[in-house]
């Protein structure tokens, strides 16, 4: 097993601590096998990996509607069994892929159930949860409804603003967006990276979508089937150095594609490229000597219009404008620095120039890049990159065999 | 038919019809409060529901009259007899469905609740037995109605109810009577019926848009046991 170093949370310590937990069945399965795993503050960790490989069971320990077997489980420093379950469960918002919303309360009440239970009055609590409705991308007037009246996304919704009515630090998500369609899911989890980046809650998100798990993950915990962690790290080194076979097999066949969403456009070198104003004419396009003119709006608009080959002005009249002769789509842009270099591949894969059109924030060009400059700055990347998991991998090893694994926290 | 029979013997009716809703609605409610706990119990240890069911069912098969019988050495020709016959038979009819109204409380709404904090009390009142509540209040209807129209029977041995109505009109030769008993056993039994609905509809607000009669397929209601209990 590969285990790889990483700093911990905003203050670099962990908030969640596994130490040797097994939680073997009375009929002998072995869900969770001599798991150690910390999980850091203000982080979002994902377990990941096929049906029955123990992911659930880990997620469930950590508010004892499952207890181990055998170890301990630490949240900030205190072993959970020491509490009384109640109380530590509505520190703990919980977020399932059935939702659990209640159906007999009203959207507004279901969110302010722990805040009630936590002794709030109940206007209160309903102010509280108006509130909510809007952090999570809801309209407050929803909050009269049932939920049988919402559609699935909106309910799905709710159960998170439910599991943060409390504000607890700490947020469990089994399986959360699994029972929406693809749309719905791709929102949901923009929204949770939107509010994971505001509110900073340490985050454990049960998943067997590895997608999921490297879209919204600060850290991956891939399993084995039969509880155990196959690889434990941040998304992008998954990608780019899966433990063994299983990994990568786990992981995808395009591993190397998506790992490219990780690296910034920031240091692709890009050329001024065949850029004309739909006002030029032909003659001067043909000037260029270039087979494919990226045509603009004007001299001082340069949003882009679309690709003009220049075997399709040769036999035009001189004088035409660019604007009058038909321009290829040129799919997508891609905006240099914010955009990662997937999004840049798949813009020039896309073009029919095979030239990748970078803008700015404004959708202005700022340039363009072949595919041999994209190439040129994914090996970049990817040597940088290397080298920061080889050293934070030997740094691991160091500390596993120099001192106790609790020396290292 | 006689109608003029109907106005000149009116509060003698009314008197039958009051004695008579009285035990009816009475004893239902008494089985519902002993429902209750001995569902909770059936529906969290889960082999005491099997035989607990059986029990029940072999009571519910006693003919009422044999039942009334058998208890008048305890209690003598008294309503306390018919309450407590009557208490037995609705208990058949509302237990089973306290037990399915609990069981029917989906998996994820119960773990929802638990991981949130609720202790198992707090998740038994203010969850399970509100989104219980159509169904148990659908096995309150049968044991209603089903009460009503057995009160009746309690005449046999002397305690007041329409069924005064039945014997006295048989032994008359005066079908009228018979006519009128029959008609205001059937009114109650309807009155009563749609208080209940009414009673159902106020307690599950939530219920309402949805598919009203969620909780009340037809295994649950058990409509067809009713009439055997009449005859």
């Amino acid at each position: 097993m590969l285990w790889d170093a990483f700093a911990g949370g905003a203050e670099g310590r962990w908030l969640i601590t596994f130490e040797g937990v097994t939680k073997r069945y009375p009929d002998g399965t072995v869900a969770v096998d001599d798991l150690d795993l910390d999980v850091p503050d203000g982080k979002t960790m994902v377990l990941v990996g096929p049906s029955g490989c123990g992911k659930t069971t880990t997620l469930r320990m950590i508010n004892r509607l499952v207890e181990p077997s055998e170890g301990r489980i630490l949240l900030n420093g205190d072993d959970i069994r020491q509490q009384d379950p109640a109380r530590l469960r509505r520190g703990i918002g919980y977020v399932i892929q059935q939702t659990g919303l209640f159906p007999h309360r009203t959207v507004e009440d279901n969110i302010a159930t722990v805040p009630v239970l936590n002794g709030w009055r109940r206007a209160k609590a309903r102010a509280r949860a108006r509130e909510l409705l809007t952090t999570v991308g809801l309209d407050p007037a929803l909050g009269k409804r049932y939920p049988h009246q919402l559609s699935g996304g909106q309910q799905q919704r709710v159960g998170v603003a439910r599991a943060l009515a409390a504000d607890p630090p700490v947020l469990l998500m089994d399986e959360p967006f699994s029972a929406v369609d693809p749309v719905v899911r791709g929102q949901l989890q923009e929204q949770l990276i939107a509010l994971q980046n505001e509110l900073r809650k340490t985050i454990v998100l049960v998943t067997h979508d590895i997608e999921e798990a490297i879209k919204v993950g600060d850290i991956v915990a891939l399993y084995h089937p039969h509880g155990t962690l196959a690889q434990l790290g941040p998304p992008e080194r998954l990608l780019g150095a899966p433990a063994d076979d299983y990994v990568a097999g786990f992981v995808g066949f395009d591993r190397g594609i998506r790992r490219l969403s990780f690296f910034r456009t920031d240091g692709l070198s890009l050329s001024a490229g065949p850029v004309l104003p739909a006002t030029a004419t032909a003659a001067s396009a043909l000037k260029t000597g270039e087979p494919w003119i990226l045509v603009v709006g004007g001299e001082e608009d340069l949003t882009p219009r679309g690709w003009v080959p220049a075997d399709r002005l040769a036999g035009l009249d001189a004088d035409i404008q660019l604007k009058d002769v038909a321009a290829d789509s040129f799919g997508h842009t891609f905006t240099v620095g914010d955009d990662s270099l997937r999004a840049a591949l798949d813009a020039a894969v896309l073009s029919p120039a095979g030239v990748a059109i970078g803008v700015d924030a404004g959708g202005r060009v700022v340039g363009v890049a072949s595919f041999d400059q994209l190439r040129a700055a994914v090996q970049a990347a990817q040597v940088a990159q290397d080298a920061v998991d080889a050293r934070e991998i030997l740094d691991a090893q160091a500390a596993q065999q120099g001192q106790s694994p609790g020396a290292t926290r | 038919m006689m109608w003029s029979w109907i106005p000149s013997n009116w509060s003698e009716i009314w008197e039958l019809t009051r004695e008579n809703a009285f035990l009816g609605i009475v004893s239902p409610l008494i089985g519902l409060a002993i429902s209750l706990p001995l569902g909770v119990v059936a529906a969290r240890w889960r082999w005491f529901y099997p035989p607990t069911l059986v029990f029940v069912n072999v009571i519910y098969a006693i003919p009422s009259l044999a039942l009334f019988i058998a208890l008048i050495p305890a209690f003598g020709l008294t309503d306390t007899t018919v309450v407590i016959g009557l208490t037995v038979f609705s208990l058949c009819v509302i237990l089973p469905n306290v037990v399915e109204g609990l069981r029917g409380v989906p998996r994820p709404v119960k773990q929802a609740a638990t991981a949130m904090g609720y202790g198992p009390l707090r998740r038994l009142i203010t969850v399970e037995l509100p989104l219980a509540t159509p169904v148990i209040i659908a096995g309150l209807r049968v044991g209603v109605v089903s009460s009503v129209s057995l009160a009746s029977v309690g005449q046999i041995i002397g305690v007041s109810s329409l069924g005064y109505l039945f014997i006295d009109g048989e032994q008359r030769d005066f079908p009228t009577e018979i006519y009128v008993g029959l008609f205001m056993v059937i009114a109650l039994a309807v009155v009563c019926d749609l208080i209940l609905v009414g009673v159902r509809r106020a307690l599950t607000p939530w219920a309402s848009g949805r598919n009203r009669a969620a909780g009340e397929r037809p295994r649950w209601v058990l409509t067809q046991r009713a009439p055997a209990r009449v005859s």
